[in-house]
């Protein structure tokens, strides 16, 4: 059965921190200064919030509750993403039904952390009982080294080539230095690339996200608000998100987005010929050549042939990243499930700046909580003007 | 340095973690008998068929490599001396994926993917062993 869609729901706003190096500041300012620019961009005031979604790895002790009581909101309702990096587009998706069913009128759905590497690896080590007990005793390498497993099986099966994941990585890199919020400013040529400090083979230090800080914030509304608001409302067509598939198979190098891309486009009417850009979860470039298969850019094995011969750049035929992604922009923790949908906003909306690409529709999508050897959940949506 | 990551033994897992420490390799075994697969990392049910009914069983201790690498830098410190550090994926042959490390591999074994590993035990440097292995060398 084909799942209702998303209609009367509309992403009025989209609002990003600056993103710094190094664990900076406390992921509640972040939090908080992520909200008010996506609220600002929505031009909605702060006790107009009736729903708060929130993800951020370093919040505990704290909860989306108390942190509701820390900002002075008194939301109808809350959800707190527990799918690591699928999380921004889930609380999105989840968000839109509370809509539809009427719970809440005006969502924000805001992601934050509060990284540098240190900080990261030490919570990688107990990131789950998983991991902690099966994994991080055996000098696992982090999300590195199990990342580094799956490459190696995807060159392996797939006869992929280094150069493959660094043209990606390369032009991922362009697309970033026309993005003044991204962290890293030089270009990468592929020798630098090839020749990086080597981090887990096959990975180099260009295949791994630097852990940063900064926060991401969308706001969805009901049609009722959306009519009285003078911003230019991007919908969202399709969506979905899946999680532990398969559950008996560790090295499919598949992620669960084929068990409900079908689904995404028949609800958005628009097939994946039609899409006009992707914003990946860019952890590793093996999962983005994964996402690209899953949401079915590119047929099962092919996209090394497709990276090849495809300009991913912002003045490409097909732009992935066009903000940089987590691998030139930063990973901010939880904010990494939520940097492209920020960017997809912007570029729907017009306000790309120089990275703009000419655009109706596109793909944003989700992947995370790394547990026993994979990440477990995986999520995206398509997303429009019309 | 803080140490060494170590796991946590609980209700769950105690019987796998104590018999590391014996010397044997354990995993549990659905008892259902449509499944009867073996199950790891230890649970409280069969994630296979969802019975409740599973029974520890000593097992090979063999399997192949399914994935492998050098982990250059590794997550924790306390691993730092002894990096790289050979992380490989085993496919053990009664079913199971299990992580850990590969030890005593030198250059001339060329690529260890799919190669027979037969497990070892190796203090953690607390007293407790953990199951690490070895090619199995003909």
């Amino acid at each position: 059965m084909t799942a209702k869609d998303y209609s009367g729901v509309y992403v009025v706003g989209a609002g990003q921190t600056t993103y710094e190096k190094g664990a900076t500041s406390s992921v509640h300012r972040v939090l908080y200064e992520a909200l008010r620019a996506g609220l600002d961009s929505a031009q909605l005031g702060w006790k107009q919030v009736d729903g708060l979604a929130v993800t951020a790895f370093v919040l505990p002790p704290d909860n989306v509750t108390v942190l509701a009581e820390h900002f002075g909101l008194s939301p109808r309702w809350l959800f707190q993403g527990l799918y690591g990096g699928a999380s921004g587009i889930v609380s999105m998706l989840h968000a839109a039904r509370a809509i539809q069913a009427g719970d809440a009128d005006i969502v924000a759905c805001v992601t934050a952390d509060v990284f540098d590497t240190a900080r990261h690896n030490e919570m990688l080590d107990h990131f789950n009982a998983p991991v902690r007990d099966y994994m991080a005793p055996f000098g696992f390498g982090g999300a590195n080294g199990t990342f580094a497993l799956h490459t190696r099986l995807y060159m392996e099966r797939f006869a992929a080539m280094r150069e493959d994941f660094g043209k990606l990585c390369i032009a991922q890199r362009e697309n970033a230095l026309l993005n003044p919020n991204a962290l890293f400013k030089k270009p990468l040529t592929m020798d630098e690339y090839l020749n990086a400090r080597v981090i887990a083979e096959p990975l180099g230090l260009f295949d791994c996200v630097m852990p940063c800080t900064g926060g991401d914030c969308v706001i969805l509304a009901s049609e009722k608000v959306t009519e009285k608001l003078d911003v230019p409302p991007v919908r969202i067509l399709g969506g979905g998100e899946w999680h532990n598939y398969p559950g008996d198979d560790i090295y499919t190098l598949r992620a669960g987005w084929e068990k409900f891309s079908d689904r995404m486009y028949e609800q958005a009417r628009y097939g994946p010929d039609d899409m006009q850009f992707a914003q990946l979860y860019d952890d590793y470039p093996v999962m983005e050549f994964i996402q690209l298969e899953g949401l079915q850019i590119t047929p099962y094995g092919e996209t090394p042939a497709f990276i090849r011969e495809t300009d991913t750049t912002v003045r490409g035929t097909f732009p992935i990243n066009t903000g940089g992604g987590q691998l030139s922009a930063g990973q901010a923790g939880a904010s990494g499930g939520m940097i492209g949908v920020v960017e997809g906003v912007l570029q729907l909306r017009g306000e790309a700046g120089e990275r703009q690409v000419p655009c109706q529709r596109g793909l944003v999508s989700g992947y995370g909580m790394v547990a026993y050897g994979r990440g477990l959940s995986c999520s995206a949506a398509v997303l429009g003007t019309e | 340095m803080s140490s060494r990551p170590s796991p946590r033994v609980n209700e769950i897992n105690r019987p796998f973690w104590e018999a590391c420490n014996d010397g044997k390799l354990v995993l549990q075994r659905c008892l259902s008998s449509k499944c009867a697969q073996f199950v790891y990392y230890p649970r409280v049910c069969c994630p296979h068929c969802g019975g409740g009914d599973l029974q520890w069983t000593e097992v090979s201790g063999r399997g192949r490599i399914l994935s492998y690498t050098a982990v250059h830098r590794p997550q924790h410190e306390s691993f730092y001396p002894e990096a790289p550090i050979q992380f490989i994926a085993v496919s053990l042959n009664e079913g199971p994926l299990m992580y850990s490390r590969l030890l005593e591999l030198s250059s001339d074994d060329g690529d260890v993917l799919d190669r027979a590993v037969q497990v070892v035990f190796v203090d953690h440097g607390n007293g407790d062993k953990v199951p690490f292995f070895k090619l199995v060398r003909d």
